[in-house]
């Protein structure tokens, strides 16, 4: 097992999801129907991890995975690892399952702790089936740490900290902020590095991945999984599919400029 | 750290990038001495001030030393150069070995490593849902393959997903169904032939993509395959294994032009064009067929079949193959500009190919000059020369796309 | 389960965070405020809209006639700009004080990095992102909040029982600023966070707020291709209207009408606006893989069988040269 033996130590926080695409919605029950879905790694997830790789070409150190999710997440894990990630813990357990932003980020947080000495956790700015993009400032809360959402680009500055500039309304800012910290990497800031296939086999069969459960993170059991959640889903509906509509509009230009003009707003929403 | 081999200041020799480079090429660059005909046939010369110096490249190869830069991702692997060259170096088996040492260094242009993650996750190079990958064949009816069926219909990539190549696609099923012939396609489930890797180098990648293609088809039971593109085709005849008791790779045109010699397809309608054939280069140069496309479009009737300046084992290539369909090309320096003006002298009405990033090349730039010829797939025109369409479900070759 | 600070027993009033960048105030937090006041009529209870800043009193004074039955203004020379811990500290001690029932929050960047922490320090539940709201007929100090997941193909309506304040988020341009009246009686009241000994762990060194070209953000895309003969005046001016940017197919760029930072495709940038009005482009998948996540497409091209037609949602097949001048007046006069 490579041991995290000191150096810049980044984490990146890495979620497996279903295929948007094919997940539907279970006519009887109402619920997510994931199991016909087929999985794969949240994409800005390894915007995230291609930044924490390319820090780890200036700073060294190493990079560790944290994901927290059903043993299926274990071969992602890998692959995280062939693209260079050294070590990855996956924290599994029944309990876990039904968390929502306020029970995930307290999970991860132990998990954080549990692995020890860190200066960078990194996320990817939202997932693509939750997209609420709240695990990183929530995450941080918990570490007591500072935060940085939707940075782009990152070096390493004096004493400890870190030039960061993150997207803001209408352009960005440059901040300098002390270690550790918690950053969600905004998506496509990067081109995530195909899989090193020569690291590939050591990824696949050798490299350490740690499974722990609550009782090994020590998460008390009132925060975790549905019990540590406050909100609860009410009902579930499909709204439409990806497939366009391929609808003609028809008549005078006059007319057609009419209904594309109310089109137009409906859609874009009102500014 | 080795310096680069281009300019006029020394070169300094590294021993372990020597071993390396020789290990990847194999020793094939070796026989080059380095007489320059590749650099002067290459089609880059005669579209950009500076051409791709093949000669060059070859000779830091031999040195062990770094090529210069960007030079490397130009090959379309077209193999002009080596028909020509005197030595007989399989030159872009070597372009595409250092291509792969460049991987390893993560020293690729922009966009490459999205595609071959695109052939990763998504099982096509353009990031589209695997789940789509049919959709093409949805008025069709195109049913899955079984054991005992005559053929394989392998889509690809690009007549699988571009709407325009989709054309291709209903049109060979029209015909193949005229024809009776039995066969079917793997639906969703057909994955990537993995030429895009091979293309762009990625040596290690496209070994593991062709080594599960051919553990499916094994187990498919396919004895035939038929592929639409000729990237495809060379693909799995050239670089898949073959297991147990293998399959025959056949390209399309081959499989249409013996249909029309053993009369199970016969043409009742007219194309009165003159048209001219463009060889692709992976089903011309790289693989001998010159006669199976001319021989289709010699049995459509009214066909004027002419030829262009160049053609055959002389053919300009497109520009798309060597995974350049996936980096970008200024206008000015397109080979396909170059062909459209050669079909235009001529004087075809109609510019024919067989290979659907030839077809988008081509039609792009037939598109940017004024009165340029008609851009079209042989099999389009098979089926324009079958005459009146036949009864449903085979007649949506237009898609579901209707006005109102 | 762990409770949240304080229960929904002592839980009143609709709070919408006021946003702002010291000279106006955010869209989405106005309309946010008429939401809110129509939540905050539903429930019954006042709705209260929160600034924090520094010399932002013309702000709070602007927001006054906005409906809302008062203003909470937290005033520090440290909150001038939007940091982290400051801001959620500073809010952190005005929610304890007053303890609101909903807090609304613009799904902004600033506005979602507060959220995500505060959510966490007060122990309670957040929706983020939601597409509609409403209180719950039968419980009228219950939210629901629906969210869409999954590239937009589903939505679940998320409830917070027990936790208070239940939290929210909503993107700009979900719900109608309607331009309300100044509440009679409506009253602006002033505190002072006190920051002494809150973190500073993040420092702002530069900002840069400006017109960056990047298509990848853009909510709102118009896309000229081949069929606008390299006039993109029309397009501009569309664009103009609606607050949208400009794309371009790779013919375009091509031909010299418009800067690659505007190409949109394999080979330039893969957008995901929400709306995407192309005109004159033919539609080679290398193109439409630029636009296949835009939630909705509306295509013109003068070739009912151009490819285009088929990765469109709204297919107009018609010069554009004539449909755009009455839809560019159509907007015009509905502005």
């Amino acid at each position: 097992m490579t041991e995290n033996s000191g150096g810049f130590h980044t984490i990146v926080c890495l979620k497996v999801v279903p295929r948007p695409e094919e997940v539907v919605v279970d006519p009887q029950t109402k619920t997510l129907d994931r199991a016909k879905a087929r999985s794969l790694v949240n994409p800005p997830d390894l915007n995230a991890l291609e930044m924490a790789l390319e820090l780890k070409e200036i700073c060294g150190g190493s990079v560790s995975i944290l994901s927290m999710g059903p043993p299926f997440f274990e071969p992602y894990l890998r692959l995280a690892m062939s693209l260079g990630a050294d070590r990855a813990y996956l924290l599994s357990d029944r309990t876990f399952g039904g968390a929502d932003t306020l029970a995930t980020t307290y999970t991860l947080a132990k998990g954080i702790q549990k692995i020890g000495k860190w200066d960078l956790a990194l996320c990817g700015e939202e997932s693509s089936d939750g997209a609420t993009a709240q695990v990183p400032p929530g995450l941080a809360e918990w570490l007591d740490a500072a935060q940085v959402t939707y940075a782009f680009q990152m070096a390493p500055a004096d004493q400890g900290r870190m030039r960061v500039r993150r997207e803001v309304k209408g352009g960005w800012e440059e901040l300098m902020v002390s270690l550790p910290a918690v950053v969600s990497v905004k998506g496509n800031v990067n081109e995530p590095r195909f899989i090193d296939f020569d690291r590939r086999r050591w990824a696949l069969n050798d490299s350490p991945v740690t499974v722990w459960s609550a009782a090994d993170i020590g998460a008390q059991a009132d925060l975790i999984g549905f019990p540590g959640s406050p909100t609860t889903v009410a009902g579930v509906r499909q709204v439409g599919g990806r497939e366009r509509r391929k609808q003609f509009l028809e008549g005078t230009p006059e007319e057609i400029a009419r209904e594309l003009a109310r089109l137009l707003k409906t859609q874009a929403g009102s500014r | 750290m080795s310096g680069p081999a281009s300019g006029n200041g020394p070169v300094s020799l590294d021993d372990a990038r020597w071993q390396e480079v020789l290990e990847a090429t194999n020793g094939d660059a070796w026989p080059c001495y380095q007489c320059g005909t590749c650099t002067a046939v290459c089609p880059w010369g005669r579209v950009r001030e500076e051409p791709l110096n093949v000669r060059k490249i070859i000779r830091a190869a031999q040195l062990g030393v770094e090529e210069d830069g960007g030079m490397l991702w130009l090959c379309t692997s077209c193999g002009a150069c080596e028909t020509r060259c005197p030595r007989g170096v399989p030159i872009v088996r070597v372009l595409r070995a250092l291509r792969s040492l460049a991987w390893k260094k993560r020293q690729v242009p922009k966009g490459l490593p999205s595609v071959l993650w695109g052939l990763y996750q998504d099982g096509n190079p353009y990031r589209l849902p695997p789940s789509a990958r049919s959709d093409w064949a949805k008025s069709l009816e195109v049913r899955r393959f079984q054991a005992g069926d005559e053929m394989l219909l392998y889509l690809g990539c690009t007549a699988s997903y571009d709407r325009r190549m989709q054309k291709i696609a209903r049109a060979l099923v029209r015909l193949l169904r005229e024809a009776g012939v039995s066969f079917g396609t793997l639906g969703d489930d057909e994955p990537c032939c993995g030429e895009a890797a091979m293309a762009l180098g990625h040596a290690a990648y496209a070994a593991e993509i062709a080594e599960a293609n051919a553990r499916l088809f094994a187990a498919k039971k396919v004895r035939a395959l038929v592929a639409i593109s000729p990237h495809c085709y060379d693909m799995f005849l050239n670089h898949t294994p073959r297991l147990e008791a293998g399959f025959k790779t056949l390209h399309y045109t081959q499989v249409l032009a013996e249909l029309l010699k053993a009369g199970r397809l016969s043409f009742k309608g007219s194309v009165p064009k003159r048209v001219a054939f463009h060889d692709p280069c992976y089903l011309g140069r790289r693989n001998g067929e010159y006669e199976a496309p001319r021989e289709v479009l010699r049995h459509i009737p009214g066909v004027d079949l002419t030829e262009l300046a160049e053609c055959r084992e002389n053919a300009l290539c497109c520009g798309a193959g060597g995974g350049r369909m996936f980096l970008e090309t200024p206008a000015a320096e397109r080979f396909s500009r170059l062909r459209v003006r050669q079909a235009g002298e001529a004087g075809a009405q109609i510019l024919a190919a067989a290979c659907p990033f030839c077809i988008a090349c081509l039609e792009d730039s037939a598109n940017q000059i004024e009165a340029g010829p008609a851009v079209m797939d042989v099999a389009e025109l098979a089926l324009e020369a079958l005459g009146a369409p036949a009864p449903a479900p085979g007649t949506a070759v237009q898609g579901g796309r209707q006005g109102g | 389960m762990a409770d949240s600070l304080y229960g929904a027993e002592q839980a009143r009033g609709v709070w919408v965070w006021l946003e702002h960048d010291g000279q106006a105030l955010a869209g989405v937090s106005l309309e946010l405020l008429a939401k809110g006041r129509e939540l905050a009529d539903k429930a019954g209870e006042p709705l209260t809209g929160f600034i924090l800043g520094h010399e932002a009193g013309s702000l709070a004074e602007e927001a006054l006639s906005r409906g809302v039955d008062e203003i909470l203004l937290g005033d520090n020379p440290l909150l001038k700009n939007y940091t982290t811990d400051l801001y959620c500290a500073a809010a952190a001690e005005a929610v304890l004080k007053h303890k609101p029932n909903l807090l609304l929050l613009g799904a902004t960047p600033d506005g979602r990095d507060l959220a995500g922490r505060l959510a966490v320090r007060l122990r309670t539940g957040l929706t983020a992102d939601c597409t509609n709201m409403e209180m719950k007929p039968e419980d009228p100090s219950l939210l629901l909040s629906e969210v869409t997941g999954f590239g937009g193909g589903i939505a679940a309506i998320i409830a917070c029982l027990r936790h208070r304040p239940q939290m929210a988020t909503v993107r700009p341009g979900v719900f109608l600023a309607a331009l309300s009246a100044k509440k009679s009686g409506a009253e602006l009241r002033r505190f002072s966070p006190s920051l002494e000994g809150v973190p500073r762990r993040v420092e702002i060194v530069k900002r840069s707020i400006g017109a960056e070209v990047d298509i990848t953000k853009s909510k709102f895309l118009v896309i000229g291709g081949r069929g606008i003969r390299g006039d993109f005046g029309l397009l501009r001016e569309l664009a103009g209207l609606v607050g949208a940017e400009i794309g371009a197919s790779r013919v375009a760029v091509d031909e010299g009408w418009i800067g690659k930072e505007h190409m949109v495709g394999q080979t330039g940038f893969v957008t995901r606006p929400k709306v995407a009005l192309i005109c004159g482009v033919s539609g080679a998948l290398q193109f439409t893989v630029g636009v296949a996540s835009a939630e909705t497409v509306v295509a013109i091209n003068l070739d009912r069988s151009a490819p285009i037609f088929e990765s469109a949602d709204y297919c107009v097949a018609q010069d554009l040269f004539k449909v755009l001048p009455p839809l560019i007046k159509e907007l015009r006069n509905s502005k």
